[in-house]
């Protein structure tokens, strides 16, 4: 080894945000100006939950910085024709020659008018990685916002890559965008296929590593046997996209085969909506006056509003009585004497159909194995424990359900949220100390705190802030192209509701325009950053062809790649270990990151950018001064939109709003507005603090890893068991739909059911296929599914050498995954070359035998088939991507659908 | 004395490799080259499967086969139980290669770098002419050990201190220490736990302990 004792060696603190699960904190060993090293912060091991360590993708940045095939200068294309076949003819330009080319785009558009003729924003912009982008593009956010109107419709994963289901109905019951077991304290977790060995970071793999060794016990219930499958203490092989019938059938064992004082039935008395009385016509039966809710008074032996002091409410069984009932755009119905149950009776009832054995048949897992994990579920709730938290007495319920993507996802993900949300509450667990917990929100506002977006709802449960559907709030025509406002009540209109809306709807209408919907204009200008939506959406194919057609697109780019391919101008950004920027760390927010501190980090250049990309910063900046946008982009930094505010009760850093300001003066006064909010305006370390120091934090309290004190001071109800709101917004959005014509959507409005239906998901997509394209159930008799990888997931690099050569370590990154004795009985050895066939088209790569997937399953890890980024095109790894068909008979109400398509496989000789 | 050994947890264990990449950044090993790495391994059939994840590499065997077929003593042990490569008396005939019985041993007789036939910056800074062509493996990243204990440090304890596979570990799966020591932390882990050491029988003495439950 060579003498390093010679060398200038520095260690450098700053911040890995390339998976949704961080960010976590690294430090970057400098020799000679030269990133050698990552690793982790152990400064900060006292207030990170996983020691200050990093997990496998912030190693790969050192190669990511010195990359030989980076884009290291602005280029513009010269072929004007586009597509996978087209050379893009790709010629270095200056960053001026760059940058008036876009801002002579973007001031066109604004001389014309910032919506075209079918009102949809002239600038689309598509970003990835489920937020994490925002953390790597400086103060874009900034210019954005002081744009106007952006189309970000254009999906790059969103609603089939992400938890579509969890994300909405979280926010509705428990302001949990992201859903987690409370890992530090469970002792019973029943996942169902939520892989969170590879998908929860570092946290999130601490945490559980922890509860393994003190005894948790996780079943996993998934169609092949993930990382987390193989941590977890069993495995339940469960036929792909039944997960709905497990969990109703659970429900069945908790309801109809265990005593009713086996539940907390305080909890579902005053803490859920399981006494409210349900009329004939499905809706509440409301006080005629007030218009509460009623519930029968067993005190009074009368029906009383849901708020009256003192009552005590029946949790079961049927009444006479007498109320209104207000269905869809308050048609109404009075009753004198009608027989009403109270939703738990609903509950109870319905659920009576779905025995263990019913469910059997469906998930092909025996009866005794779903009646004893309902069982072990309700064993180990400890229903009546408390636990002392800070001082205040909460509820202990040590069991969790969660759930994996696919689960989530499409038709069943509402079931399957639902249930798992249900049965918490059932044992009084929902968002308590041991539960199933919500860590962030995203639709319901302030973003940083789930606590303070606690506001009541005229029913007792938490607001909401759905799109409208009435006849006068109602957006009937769409401002984006998919029409998240228009058609998706439940995702709201927060800057994040864009990315959940129905994302593949902008992308099919590319191919076939929907009747009664505005034209499906083309974006003027398309911004692209972090994404590779031509790889990572379905049938990329077809969404390559429709990007092909873009008319100019700009994109950030750090290689060439399959998205970007098909680009006008590629601006090379300063990447990771390259620019400045300063993010919140801290407190909770995805997936298993919850803290006991709260604060900022600097993520910062360790080495000179190289060639001539420049810091986003710099790059957002030029272009609001090549646009007139100066002004209105500082005003938007001094407000927060790099999300801290500038000007505090007792601090103002504001920038000067007339000036460009170099991205370090920016950052500088960032940095300050951040060291004073955390000190109430005490400290103002600025920059060159937080470069020698790279982090600043202050304690956060552990009651509010748990939404239940907020419900318990703010007298609320958790939404549970029955979705009257749901059911009568569903009627109101299709009148609203049928007043425009739109019948496109009636499927999955059937959806908005009080309480959801088994749906046979299986035949459904089977059926959709069938229907929509060509082959018969029996020429596709294996399911294909993906599952995450550490190494990849979110990272954007797959270019990385090093991350290729530790991943392919791991069981599948190798090829597709296949049923040993399966494979064997179709003639197929390991590492031999298999034809993946879909109804849409097919694919090859190796076989990887494996016993631990089901005979009627293969799976095909992440998202590979790269045929332009270097390194990767040559991995020889299929993507399923390729092979799943946009429908819309497989979209659901929240406009999502699942990673799961019906194939046939063979062998076949030669390359792939 | 002093016994350095590594005990490994594989409850703990999730297979992320982050250890395996930790290590190449630490010892600037080529790509292709993996003084440690984590094995996935499946056993049982249908539906009866099992999937563990095994980090492996060099042993440090307390009677190491590679030092023993080493023609030119380049292969040694030092007092605290790490066993050593000098690059300097290695002739590379790969006897050791072969001796050992953990595959912990690689020899690459050209410069290789992660893309093409050029190095990256960081890897020309790092590049090592004095190994190629000559046995490596897994140092127990002892330079570390070296200069912490200078500093008054513990190895296994404080993280500047300890191989950096086991410092950079996310699942805190990994630990080291002195096994002599009765009060050090891998002592503590072997008392309190049940564990095995791969392929005993063959009369190494490996010093690496794998944490189990039976009865899983």
């Amino acid at each position: 080894m060579k003498n390093g004792s010679n060398k200038a060696t520095k260690s450098i603190p700053t911040y890995c945000y390339q998976c949704v699960a961080g960010p976590d904190l690294l430090t970057v060993k400098v020799e000679n100006d030269v990133a050698t090293a990552v690793e982790p912060n152990f400064a900060a091991a006292e207030i990170h939950p996983a020691a200050g360590t990093v997990c496998v993708k912030a190693y790969g940045l050192v190669q990511k910085t010195y990359n030989p095939r980076r884009i290291l200068t602005p280029m513009k294309r010269t072929n004007p024709r586009k597509g996978r076949d087209e050379d893009p003819g790709f010629v270095p330009v200056s960053w001026d020659e760059a940058l008036e080319l876009v801002a002579e785009k973007l001031n066109e558009i604004q001389a014309t008018g910032l919506l075209d003729k079918s009102g949809y924003p002239r600038v689309a912009a598509s970003f990835g990685g489920a937020g994490t982008p925002t953390a790597y593009m400086g103060t874009l956010p900034a210019f954005l916002a002081s744009w106007g109107p952006i189309d970000m419709s254009f999906g790059s994963g969103q609603g089939v890559k992400c938890y579509h289901s969890e994300h909405l109905y979280g926010e509705l019951w428990h302001r949990a965008f992201t859903v987690c077991s409370d890992t530090p304290l469970t002792e019973y977790i029943v996942s169902f296929g939520a892989n969170v060995e590879a998908s929860a970071g570092v946290c999130g793999v601490w945490r559980h590593a922890e509860a393994r060794e003190r005894g948790v016990k996780r079943v996993q219930i998934e169609p092949h046997l993930s990382v987390t499958g193989g941590c977890s203490a069993e495995w339940v092989p469960i036929r792909p996209k039944t997960d709905p019938a497990f969990l109703h059938a659970m429900l069945n064992v908790i309801l109809h085969e265990n005593p009713r004082d086996a539940l907390d039935l305080p909890f579902l008395r005053i803490r859920t909506a399981s006494p409210y009385l349900v009329g004939p016509n499905s809706f509440y039966l409301r006080d005629p006056d007030s218009h509460k809710p009623l519930m029968w008074d067993q005190r009074s032996g009368r029906a009383v509003p849901f708020d009256t002091a003192d009552a005590d409410p029946a949790l079961e069984g049927e009444f006479t009585v007498t109320g209104i009932e207000i269905g869809a755009d308050n048609e109404t119905w009075e009753h004198e004497a009608a027989k009403c149950m109270t939703a738990f009776s609903k509950l109870v009832e319905h659920e009576k159909q779905y025995t263990p054995e019913w469910a059997a048949e469906i998930c092909d897992v025996p009866a005794e194995t779903i009646r004893r994990i309902a069982n072990e579920f309700l064993e180990h709730a400890q229903v009546g424990a408390t636990v002392e938290i800070e001082g205040r007495e909460l509820p202990f319920r040590p069991v969790a359900v969660v759930l994996g993507k696919t689960v989530s996802n499409g038709w069943g993900g509402y079931d399957c949220a639902w249930a798992r949300t249900l049965l918490a509450c059932l044992v009084g667990g929902l968002d308590v100390p041991g539960g199933t917990l919500g860590t962030t929100v995203r639709l319901n506002r302030p973003a940083k705190d789930r606590h303070r977006s606690v506001r009541p709802d005229p029913d007792g449960f938490l607001a909401y802030p759905w799109n409208p559907t009435d006849s006068e709030g109602w957006l009937s025509r769409p401002t984006v192209r998919h029409g998240y406002r228009t058609l998706v009540p439940l995702s709201a209109n927060s800057p994040w509701s864009q990315a959940l809306g129905p994302t593949h709807l902008a992308w099919m209408q590319q191919q076939e325009p929907f009747p009664h919907w505005p034209e499906p204009t083309l974006p003027d200008v398309w911004f692209v950053y972090r994404t590779n939506p031509a790889i990572s959406f379905w049938d990329t194919d077809k969404v390559s062809e429709a990007m092909a057609k873009f008319p100019f697109v700009v994109a950030f780019a750090y290689t060439l790649d399959e998205t970007n391919y098909m680009a006008d101008v590629l601006l090379p950004e300063a990447t990771d270990l390259e620019s400045l920027q300063l993010i919140r760390i801290g407190g909770t927010k995805y997936i298993e990151y919850f803290w006991d501190y709260q604060g900022f980090a600097l993520r910062q250049p360790v080495v000179k950018a190289r060639g001539e990309a420049r810091d986003f910063t710099w790059i957002a900046t030029e272009l609001a001064r090549r646009t007139g946008l100066l002004e209105k982009y500082n005003k938007a930094i001094n407000r927060g939109a790099t999300s801290i505010p500038l000007q505090g009760e007792s601090y103002d850093y504001s920038l000067d709003v007339s000036e460009a300001h170099p991205a370090e003066t920016i950052w500088d006064a960032i940095c300050r507005a951040a060291s004073a909010e955390l000190s109430d305006g005490g400290e103002n370390g600025g920059l060159d603090w937080y470069r020698e120091h790279g982090f600043k934090v202050k304690p956060f309290s552990r009651l509010k890893w748990y939404l239940y004190p907020a419900i318990v001071d703010n007298d609320l109800r958790f939404e549970m068991p029955y979705q009257e709101r749901l059911y009568r917004i569903g009627h109101q959005l299709r009148n609203r739909l049928h007043e425009q014509g739109i019948n496109w959507w009636d499927k999955q409005l059937t959806e908005y059911e009080p309480l959801p239906i088994w749906h046979d998901l299986p035949a459904m997509i089977k059926q959709a296929i069938a229907k929509n394209l060509e082959g018969a159930d029996e020429d596709y008799p294996f399911w294909l599914l993906t599952a995450r990888s550490m190494q990849y997931s979110w990272g954007s690099n797959v270019g990385v050498q090093e991350m290729k050569e530790v991943a392919d370590n791991v069981k599948g990154h190798k090829g597709i995954l296949i049923n040993s004795s399966k494979a064997t009985e179709l003639g197929i050895r390991d590492g031999d070359l298999i034809e993946v066939r879909s109804a849409l088209r097919a694919t090859r790569g190796p076989a990887v035998l494996q016993q631990g997937i089901r005979p009627d399953t293969v799976l095909m890890i992440g998202q590979f088939d790269h045929w332009a980024t270097p390194f990767a095109k040559d991995f020889n790894v299929p993507s399923m991507n390729a092979l799943v068909p946009m429908l819309m008979d497989l979209t659901d109400s929240t406009g999502s659908s699942a990673d799961i398509v019906p194939v046939a496989v063979a062998p076949v000789g030669g390359k792939r | 004395m002093t016994r350095y050994v590594m005990v490994v947890d594989l409850r703990r264990c999730v297979g992320c490799q982050t250890c395996t990449v930790a290590c190449r950044h630490t010892n600037g090993t080529p790509p292709g080259v993996q003084w440690r790495s984590v094995l996935d391994v499946e056993s049982g059939e249908y539906p009866d499967v099992r999937r563990t994840f095994v980090p492996v590499g060099c042993q440090h065997c307390a009677k190491p086969p590679c030092m023993y077929v080493c023609p030119t003593t380049a292969t040694r042990q030092r007092d605290d139980g790490i066993v050593t490569i000098n690059y300097d008396y290695c002739i590379g005939c790969g006897y050791c290669i072969v001796a050992c019985p953990y595959q912990a041993r690689y020899k690459v007789t050209k410069q290789r770098y992660a893309y093409g036939s050029e190095p990256m910056e960081n890897e020309a800074l790092r590049e090592d002419p004095g190994r190629i062509g000559v046995a490596t493996k897994c140092t127990y990243c002892f330079d570390r050990i070296d200069a912490g204990r200078s500093q008054g440090l513990i190895p296994g304890v404080d993280p500047e201190a300890t191989p950096s596979c086991v410092s950079s570990c996310i699942a805190a799966a990994l630990h080291f220490g002195d096994i002599e020591d009765a009060e050090s932390n891998v002592s503590g882990l072997l008392r309190e736990n049940e564990h095995f050491r791969m392929h005993e029988e063959l009369g190494a003495e490996p010093g690496s302990y794998y944490l189990w439950d039976k009865r899983q």
